[in-house]
């Protein structure tokens, strides 16, 4: 008795793996099959294909930004009833960590963001599929009405980033624009910043100094002039200065240059010098955020992505060119983030018209800017949007020519990993508090950055093997 | 005989087929990529391509690497909270165990911590800390302190991350330690009070004694979860903290995995880091096997 049972159990139980496994087998029989078949219909036109095409579209953003994806992709979807699109969105600090995971683990997903200093080494270790063929030729897409600056983030011809063979899409560009608080100057009574000449870093600072006071006299102040983050600020200063991290080869750190050093003793000098803005003590970019927010702070950086928030800030703002160094031409960082798709995708077509729509499609680009969550990636769109100054911030025409003429890419991006970078950042905190002078950090830091880049150049040789 | 032989059998295939699945789960999730790591770790894998062996340079590289002594140093300080912990949650438990009025909502509030998300405390210690308008400020403020910015001071950041944990763990271990001193029986008191002992000299000669065991696994158990903590930093101070003050071997190991195409390295790194818990488990129960035959 107890025996027939036990066989019975164990019986069902191969019976039930086999069925689980022959409907999975089954499955891709159905496909293989239909496939072969429906070779010849494939060249007439992928829209008569019958079978359901399943893709996985992995991305991140915050809730307004998933909401508009999502929105979106569900456009795709009816606009395409043979395609499904298995969304998979994480929270922005888990997604680099997913996505690598995911890569390691042989489970790419088809379509999904990147960050654009991932992608030589995306590239070398084949991960990235070719869009070039795709993209270029195809008469729905006019590259040449998408941000140059953009598009160029995603190429790459196996020795430069930034030319060759197409790898992503821009998601979007995202100016990093420095914004003012309009109602702020008016209250002072002092003149408006003129939108196409920037100040030169004195001007600046003079500016600054008449908005930092102390309303209430109690001794503390309640307004300042700026607050900025170094990590996303210092960039704008060095570059208008004519300095940088790296050299033309992108294989030298050149911080050790005396116009980066000016550079970096100016951004320190804001706070210990002139004191226009917020100790380091509060400096962290909650703080500054809050009390730009709060209507405290005179110059604030603005990306795109602030718009739907600012909307409602209880002042008015508006946007400027960055101060300009000794270059006299200002700069600033535009970050991007790429759409790519996996180069192991069973369906190529479908996951680069994915991509297409989510960043080259009318159609898509009106809802994602609808939503105010990122300028239009279609120039023709965004010279129209622009021009619609009744909307915050009335001089949205800086964003574009922040795109256009003056933004650039954080150094990291040419380099396999930016290790080195980033530890410019770690090591920072004694400059900003003036316990060690930038000219001998900049000396003391070199030589341990570029260590960490003749490794990251040596791990991008040994990777294209 | 044969009828026996057969159930015997049938029983066995029966308790295989129990077994399996958590076997199943540890050879493929514990022990395979325990043995991948450690091969990973004698390779210069960036977690994407190809796999080389380099021998042993990740390990030597560890030597000079400056960071890693920094997460290594920054690690084991924030050990400091173990006896902290341990301390007050058996102060708690004794005053507890006294029958005090409200002893269930008492333990409640200790224990709410516990349950609570990691990443939903750390982002609520994250605003106490602030330095302009957190509580923690706030409250100093009423007796007249200015607290720093917590978080963006290299010397606060640690014991700031020590009080969250001390924090965090207080209730569990204190739950450990009240179950402890309800299973010793009050016989020993007694005899202790016929003898003329004192309320500390029945804690040290009974009370301390007893719960050793309780102690021991709190130690154990602690060293090895802090040996791994890395949430809070990942959360609280996502980028190492300032100087890196805050970043632990387990933020390092995931940053140059993760963030930096290292993955051979990390694993260098993961691997010392098995190591290192095991050998100091191991002294532990050394030392723990030794005391309890002094004891006895």
């Amino acid at each position: 008795m107890l025996k027939k049972k036990g066989w019975f159990t164990l019986l069902s139980l191969v019976l039930m793996v086999s069925v689980i496994l022959a409907g999975c087998g089954g499955n891709n029989n159905a496909s293989s099959g239909s496939n072969s078949g429906g070779e010849a219909t494939a060249n007439a036109g992928k829209n008569d294909s019958k079978e359901t095409k399943n893709l996985t579209f992995m991305f991140r953003g915050g809730t307004d930004e998933q909401k508009a994806y999502e929105g979106v992709v569900k456009q795709f979807e009816a606009d395409h009833p043979n395609v499904k699109v298995k969304i998979v969105v994480t929270a922005a600090d888990q997604y680099a960590t997913k996505l690598k995971a995911s890569i390691t683990g042989n489970s790419v997903p088809d379509v999904f963001y990147f960050e654009s200093g991932d992608l030589k080494a995306y590239v070398n270790s084949g991960v990235l599929l070719d869009l070039t063929s795709y993209v270029e030729g195809n008469t729905n897409i006019d590259l040449n009405n998408i941000w140059k600056y953009g598009v160029d983030l995603y190429r790459y011809d196996g020795t430069m980033a930034g030319q060759g063979n197409l790898y992503g899409m821009p998601k979007d560009v995202g100016p990093f624009a420095l914004g003012y608080n309009k109602t702020m100057f008016e209250a002072a009574g002092i003149p408006l910043p003129d939108k196409d000449k920037p100040y030169t870093w004195d001007e600046f600072i003079k500016v600054a100094q008449q908005l930092t006071i102390d309303k209430d006299n109690d001794g503390k102040l309640d307004q300042f002039g700026a607050g900025f983050n170094v990590q996303w600020a210092l960039p704008s200063f060095v570059w208008s200065n004519g300095a940088d991290w790296l050299d033309a080869t992108k294989t030298k750190v050149t911080i050790d240059d005396p116009k980066f050093v000016e550079a970096l003793q100016f951004f320190v000098d804001m706070q210990l010098k002139y004191g226009i803005t917020p100790s380091t003590e509060q400096a962290q970019t909650l703080d500054t955020y809050q009390r730009w927010m709060k209507g405290e702070m005179a110059f604030f950086p603005v990306g795109p992505w602030d718009m739907s928030t600012y909307e409602t800030l209880p002042f008015d703002y508006d946007l400027m060119p960055y101060p300009a160094g000794s270059t006299g031409v200002s700069a600033t960082w535009t970050g991007s983030l790429g759409i790519g798709a996996s180069a192991k995708t069973k369906h190529p077509d479908e996951a680069v018209e994915l991509i297409n729509y989510l960043t080259a499609s009318k159609e898509g680009m009106e809802a994602l800017v609808k939503a105010k969550v990122q300028i239009p990636n279609l120039i023709d769109m965004a010279n129209e949007w622009a021009a619609d100054t009744t909307t915050k911030p009335a001089n949205k025409e800086e964003f574009l020519q922040v795109v256009n003429e003056y933004g650039r890419v954080l150094p990291g991006h040419y380099t396999y990993n930016a290790e080195w970078y980033n530890l410019f950042y770690t090591d920072i905190q004694p400059v900003l508090d003036g316990k060690v002078t930038p000219e001998e950090y900049v000396k003391s830091e070199q030589p341990k950055m570029q260590k960490l880049l003749d490794k990251a150049v040596e791990q991008e040789a040994k990777s294209k093997k | 005989m044969n009828a026996k032989s057969n159930l015997y059998r049938k029983e066995k295939i029966y308790g295989f087929l129990f077994i399996l699945p958590p076997l199943l789960g540890l050879l493929i999730f514990t022990l395979y990529p325990m043995i991948y790591s450690i091969y990973g770790s004698f390779t210069d894998w960036d977690g994407l391509g190809q796999m080389n062996l380099i021998g042993l340079s990740n390990f030597t590289d560890l030597l000079t690497d400056e960071l890693f002594h920094k997460a290594l140093f920054n690690t084991l300080f924030m050990m400091l909270g173990i006896p902290i912990g341990i301390t007050l949650a058996l102060l708690l438990a004794l005053g507890l165990n006294r029958g005090v009025p409200g002893t269930t909502a008492f333990r409640v509030i200790y224990y709410v911590p516990v349950i609570s998300s990691l990443a939903a405390v750390s982002i609520m210690w994250n605003w106490a800390y602030n330095g302009d308008y957190g509580l923690v400020n706030q409250f100093l403020d009423l007796f007249g302190i200015s607290g720093p910015n917590w978080m963006a001071n290299k010397f606060t950041v640690k014991p700031a991350l020590i009080i969250m944990a001390v924090w965090k763990g207080l209730g569990y271990t204190m739950l450990l330690y009240l179950a402890a001193l309800q299973s010793v029986s009050r016989s020993y008191y007694e005899a202790a009070e016929l003898d003329g002992a004192n309320g500390f000299q029945s804690f040290r000669h009974i009370t301390w004694p007893m719960v050793r065991p309780v102690t021991f696994f709190i130690i154990v158990t602690n060293i090895i979860g802090g040996s791994q903590i890395f949430t809070e930093m990942n959360i609280m101070t996502p980028t190492g903290g300032p100087e890196y003050a805050s970043a632990s071997v387990v933020f390092y190991i995931w940053q140059k995995a993760f963030g930096n195409f290292q993955m051979g390295y990390a694993s260098a790194m993961a691997v010392f880091l098995g190591v290192f818990i095991f050998v100091v488990t191991l002294i532990q129960f050394r030392m723990n096997e030794k005391q309890s035959f002094d004891v006895d």
